[in-house]
């Protein structure tokens, strides 16, 4: 069980982004977990997770969310910008599990 | 260069994000943003155009004085949720005990605050606390003492200044004890304040912050060359990739707040409204056209008019969420993110919007919004409407949508064009 967390402003432009994940993370048959939150949330929610994604207009936060992350030995990093604008989630999904898979 | 300007601006949206004091400021206005909504709808429920034509006058005079306390008891004294918020906030981020910090700062403001009305002509009534005071005429006095109240009650705490209950005594006790001395230093402060200001001086602080800082500050905030310097920031902070608004409206969210609650008082009482900018101007003429950038217009051009397919399907996913104002698809995917082609329309098209919108309404063309909350996420045209209770409104949008049309076009053929050839480029390569 993959569990995923994305981060915006306010969580609300990351949602399409999450349900084209876990329609991708289905049609490989894999289950995960994935949710979207805004950042005044990120450091609570990321006790649940396996890794951090945060969206791009939110890049500026990738040192301080990194820094908790760090307490709970998970990686935080920025969505590819191209795979956040086209809501490419196969793409989005592989980001993520390869940055769980060299934790 | 454009990497190296990014890299510039990263760690200072990082830190304008994080900085202690701007995001209590955000979340305490965010506390005030539910009770505002409320106020709105029913101002906008009691004001609808046509009312006029199914109800005599006296029957919407009855209506509008009986519903007019939902927006009274919200925006009317917005101060209050303003002030306990930043006490709150500021007080949970020092990890003390947070609903303290937050009646102490409300207590510290009424401490400042005259308890007499003094009207225009005849004698002062004593006992009553005027609504003004709470409300936008209250709000930068407020936020002050908020923030120095709290400052003062954490630090008394921290160094642990406090009355300690033996184990077994209820939590809840316990805490309220620990809170007394820490309370009384604090409220003393301000009492001492109060008294030295109004017996050596005859005046009050609201009236002293109100004319020293809070209406130049607002003044300068309502005009149209600050707006346009404001507008100016976000779009560039966008074009790296940063959210522009919640760095730039951190700043400036006092400002617009104050102004919008200054219509909206304006508003109710049936006089005309005195400022065109404030905070519903900045979200439903510069944002609530398509998101940020009003790139509505951006994807209409792009579906009827483009060719390439990479264009035509971030157009197709950025349609339904740019109805609601919501706008990543196109700024990641199109991408508007430092794309050299798109500056110039980027950041030219909102500043020509907001300067035609400001002169439509200073002319007297389009009513300025009465400073209800409109959510932003609201549909244009709709928005427009709600924000100005006035078609005119509405059709402002219109307007500015085709204007944003027509900046972008040809910066967005050329892109068409260059990103056509990509594709055949592409295709001849598999082919092969």
């Amino acid at each position: 069980m993959k569990k995923i967390l994305l981060a915006c402003s306010s969580g609300m432009s990351t949602s399409l982004l999450v349900t084209k994940m876990i329609d991708h993370a289905k049609t490989i048959g894999e289950e995960t977990e994935i949710w979207a939150v805004g950042q005044d949330k990120a450091k609570q929610e990321m006790a649940k997770a396996d890794v951090v994604l945060i969206g791009p207009q939110m890049s500026f936060l990738k040192g301080e969310l990194q820094k908790e992350a760090q307490k709970y030995n998970i990686k935080v990093d920025v969505i590819d910008m191209m795979a956040y604008g086209m809501a490419d989630g196969k793409k989005a999904y592989e980001q993520a599990v390869s940055l769980i898979g060299d934790k | 260069m454009f990497e190296k300007i990014s890299e510039f601006l990263l760690p200072i949206a990082g830190k304008l994000n994080s900085n202690r004091y701007l995001q209590v400021l955000r979340d305490a206005f965010m506390l005030a943003f539910p009770l505002t909504i409320f106020g709105s709808i029913f101002v906008v429920l009691t004001n609808l155009p046509f009312l006029n034509k199914m109800l005599s006058e006296s029957a919407i005079a009855t209506f509008q004085s009986s519903f007019g306390i939902a927006s009274s008891a919200t925006m009317g004294i917005m101060s209050v949720f303003v002030v306990f918020g930043i006490g709150y906030y500021l007080s949970k981020s020092y990890d003390v005990e947070a609903i303290f910090g937050g009646a102490i700062a409300l207590v510290s403001f009424l401490l400042l605050t005259p308890f007499v009305l003094q009207p225009e002509t005849g004698e002062a009534v004593t006992g009553v606390i005027p609504v003004d005071r709470l409300g936008a005429k209250g709000m930068f006095l407020g936020m002050l003492t908020a923030f120095t109240s709290a400052e003062i009650y954490r630090k008394i705490v921290q160094k642990n200044f406090t009355i300690k209950m033996p184990a077994g005594v209820p939590p809840a006790v316990a805490k309220s004890f620990a809170a007394l001395i820490p309370a009384f230093i604090t409220l003393t402060v301000f009492l001492l304040i109060n008294v030295l200001v109004t017996l050596a001086f005859n005046t009050n602080m609201h009236d002293v912050i109100y004319n020293a800082v809070q209406a130049p500050l607002v003044g300068l905030g309502s005009g149209i060359i600050p707006t346009l310097i404001a507008v100016f920031f976000i779009q560039i902070l966008w074009f790296f990739g940063l959210h522009g608004q919640i760095i730039i409206n951190s700043v400036m969210d006092p400002i617009w707040n104050t102004l919008q609650i200054e219509n909206l008082e304006a508003y109710t009482a049936g006089k005309e409204i005195p400022h065109i900018i404030s905070k519903p101007f900045m979200e439903i003429y510069t944002v609530g056209m398509g998101g940020t950038g009003m790139t509505l217009a951006v994807i209409i051009a792009i579906l009827l008019f483009m060719k390439s397919k990479q264009m035509k399907q971030v157009g197709k996913l950025g349609l339904a969420p740019g109805l609601f104002n919501v706008n990543e698809p196109i700024i990641f995917g199109l991408p508007i993110v430092m794309n050299p082609i798109i500056i110039v329309p980027w950041i030219l098209a909102p500043m020509i919007v907001t300067l035609v919108t400001y002169l439509a309404m200073s002319s007297g063309l389009v009513p300025p919004p009465t400073g209800v909350t409109v959510p932003w996420t609201v549909p244009i045209f709709i928005n427009g409407i709600m924000a100005t209770n006035s078609i005119m409104g509405g059709v402002m949008q219109l307007v500015n949508l085709l204007i944003v049309f027509v900046i972008w076009f040809p910066f967005l053929k050329a892109l068409d064009r260059l990103n056509v050839q990509k594709e055949k480029e592409a295709e001849a390569n598999q082919a092969s």
